[in-house]
């Protein structure tokens, strides 16, 4: 812990606060600023049969009839303590709403991404050991081709072979295992994909530093050279490319939510925006854009002291390869 | 003379300058697709005698045949046409995307790396702020706020991009304003505006081409998407995310799924081995 990483670390942390603010205002201006009107028209749409006075006193109570700073104000206050308004539908907080679903999301993120993780690493297993002649370049292709396939196409396919075809799932029951685990591969093979190209590029580099040759001229076998050479420095990166992925993990949670009819986060999205509930889409856009910048902060506060190659020089991370190093830094994209 | 007939010299004449340009196959076959697809958005009725929208309801889902190449669906319209005609719509709607991403980052790209200072450091957190709220979400509640239509998912999808070329032009022309042949122009009096045009322009653009075409590629993928929620266009329209959309409720007749994804993964794995090669070639 050493004088630069804390100044690294304080300013990391205040830049993360003020993209938190910034990314909850912005999602505001959007939801209140764009043309449209969606809060009145859907509160005057007749099949929700509001008389006058219940409008006036809806927007009354939403604040709807302030001027435009001042609801930002109010909502900003609010999402600072933890209040994220009311539903426009149910009448009932955005926060418990949120919280209602939330576990099942996090339960299927999470199997995604162990999903992600392990392909990724099989993939960048097998470029290592299968030999040139029998597929390798194949399998250096599955990156760009997961990247091509969209989540809900992967998705219909696994219910269509094994869920109808084999009958291993039933898809009017979301939350069985099987279920789950199809969701969770669904969502995790375009997450692999960003994190399988990464690992290759890294693993090819380290493969031929010095020491790898060093370690090759001493005989020892490619297994070994994989497991206690190569693997550890090759994947320390990956640690930021996870991270950046987080948007991705919940971006396609809600499409595979929809395509296996799991309730979370994802359909709750879907119900708002059917009914325009925009203080509760609202409230999931900001929380997502906190969950991408913190996940994003602590792999970043995490990397100088899992690598020890990477210097902290004048508040900034300095690599040791900074001309190919994938995509350090908190919310730089990930390179394709 | 033994090193003539060295075997590493071989082809140092005219067949290796050939073999520099010879497209990869994987390339052409690529190009290839991407044309069809292209030419079923300009011109769908010289690829298919069916309508799009008309069915015949006693051909209803019948499987790939000579006649009907993918099928026909539950109204007996046949499933190739409804895919070359949601072709416009599909590409089209991608290509708008990534006019808006390019245009708009590449402005605050281009402004914020060419001028630098205050203007930098507000731009690069608006850039910060795009990037972090995740792109999916971003397209989802703007198309939201807008509307449901093809154009506006495009709108969206555009805006979700704008960060990222953004960052890429920056970083670009922070690269070319250091160079050597830039210091040179602006000694020899050129306007500010002048070596922006003439000389870091064309430079970043080298780089944002690929991009570009990449970002092509995954835009027809978010497209899809939103499409595939019911965010686009409703039908008749056929979309190719729609289309895979009405298919999952008749997934005993695989073909209305598989033909339109097919399609899909198709043109974005040749759009995305396009990129790489034009980023290699650079």
């Amino acid at each position: 812990m050493s004088n630069a990483y804390l100044t690294y670390a304080a300013k990391r942390l205040g830049q993360a606060v003020v993209v938190i603010l910034l990314a909850y205002i912005f999602t505001f201006v959007v939801v209140s600023i764009l043309p449209g009107d969606p809060i009145t028209s859907v509160l005057r749409n007749p099949q929700n049969g509001f008389t006058e006075q219940e409008i006036a006193e809806i927007i009354a109570a939403q604040g709807l009839d302030k001027p435009i700073i001042v609801q930002l104000w109010n909502a900003l206050s609010g999402f600072l303590t933890g209040d994220l308004g009311m539903s426009m539908r149910s009448n009932r907080p955005v926060a418990t709403l949120i919280a209602e679903v939330l576990p099942s999301t996090l339960i299927l993120a999470s199997a995604g991404l162990a999903v992600a993780l392990v392909l990724a690493l099989l993939v960048a297993y097998g470029t290592r050991f299968v030999p040139k002649k029998y597929g390798q370049g194949l399998l250096r292709g599955f990156p760009s081709l997961f990247l091509s396939v969209p989540n809900f196409v992967i998705g219909l396919m696994l219910i269509h072979i094994f869920g109808f075809q084999l009958g291993l799932f039933r898809v009017i029951n979301p939350d069985s295992f099987w279920a789950t685990f199809f969701a969770a591969i669904a969502l995790g093979i375009p997450v692999s994909a960003q994190i399988a190209e990464v690992l290759i590029a890294n693993l090819d580099k380290e493969a031929e530093q010095e020491y790898a040759t060093v370690a090759r001229s001493r005989g020892i076998g490619q297994a070994r050279l994989f497991a206690t050479h190569l693997l550890k420095p090759a994947s320390l990166p990956v640690v930021t490319v996870v991270a950046l992925t987080i948007g991705e993990l919940l971006g396609g949670s809600l499409i595979t939510e929809t395509v296996y009819g799991r309730t979370g986060i994802g359909s709750l999205v879907q119900r708002s925006v059917s009914t325009q509930d925009l203080p509760v889409l609202q409230a999931v856009v900001s929380l997502g854009a906190v969950v991408f910048v913190l996940v994003n902060l602590i792999a970043d506060l995490l990397y100088p002291l899992l690598d020890p190659r990477v210097k902290i020089v004048g508040g900034r991370k300095r690599s040791p390869t900074t001309a190919d190093e994938p995509s350090i830094g908190a919310t730089k994209a990930v390179a394709p | 003379m033994s090193f003539v007939s060295n075997p590493s010299l071989r082809g140092s004449g005219s067949a290796s300058r050939f073999a520099a340009f010879r497209l990869p196959v994987t390339v052409a076959l690529s190009l290839l697709i991407v044309t069809i697809v292209l030419a079923w958005s300009l011109a769908p009725s010289l690829f298919t005698s069916y309508s799009p929208v008309v069915g015949v309801p006693a051909d209803k889902l019948l499987g790939p045949s000579f006649a009907h190449w993918f099928g026909t669906d539950h109204l007996g319209r046949d499933v190739y046409a409804r895919v070359v005609y949601g072709t416009a719509s599909s590409v089209t709607s991608a290509l708008i995307a990534v006019v808006i991403g390019v245009l708009f980052g590449g402005l605050i790209g281009l402004i914020s790396g060419f001028l630098g200072g205050w203007v930098d450091v507000i731009f690069a957190r608006l850039v910060d702020v795009l990037l972090a709220i995740p792109k999916f979400l971003l397209a989802v509640i703007i198309v939201t706020a807008i509307g449901f239509e093809t154009i506006n998912a495009a709108i969206a999808t555009g805006v979700s991009a704008v960060a990222i070329f953004a960052r890429v032009t920056r970083a670009e022309v922070i690269k070319t304003r250091q160079a050597t042949f830039v210091e040179a122009a602006f000694l020899s009096g050129g306007s500010r505006w002048f070596i922006l045009w003439r000389h870091v322009l064309p430079n970043a653009s080298r780089s944002i081409l690929p991009l570009a075409v990449l970002q092509f590629g995954e835009s027809i993928l978010v497209i899809a998407s939103l499409a595939f929620l019911g965010y686009g266009d409703p039908p008749p329209a056929s979309d190719w995310g729609l289309l895979i959309s009405i298919g999952k409720d008749y997934l005993k007749w695989p073909w209305l799924v598989y033909a339109p994804a097919f399609v899909t993964i198709l043109t974005v794995l040749s759009v995305n081995r396009i990129s790489r090669w034009l980023r290699k070639t650079d």
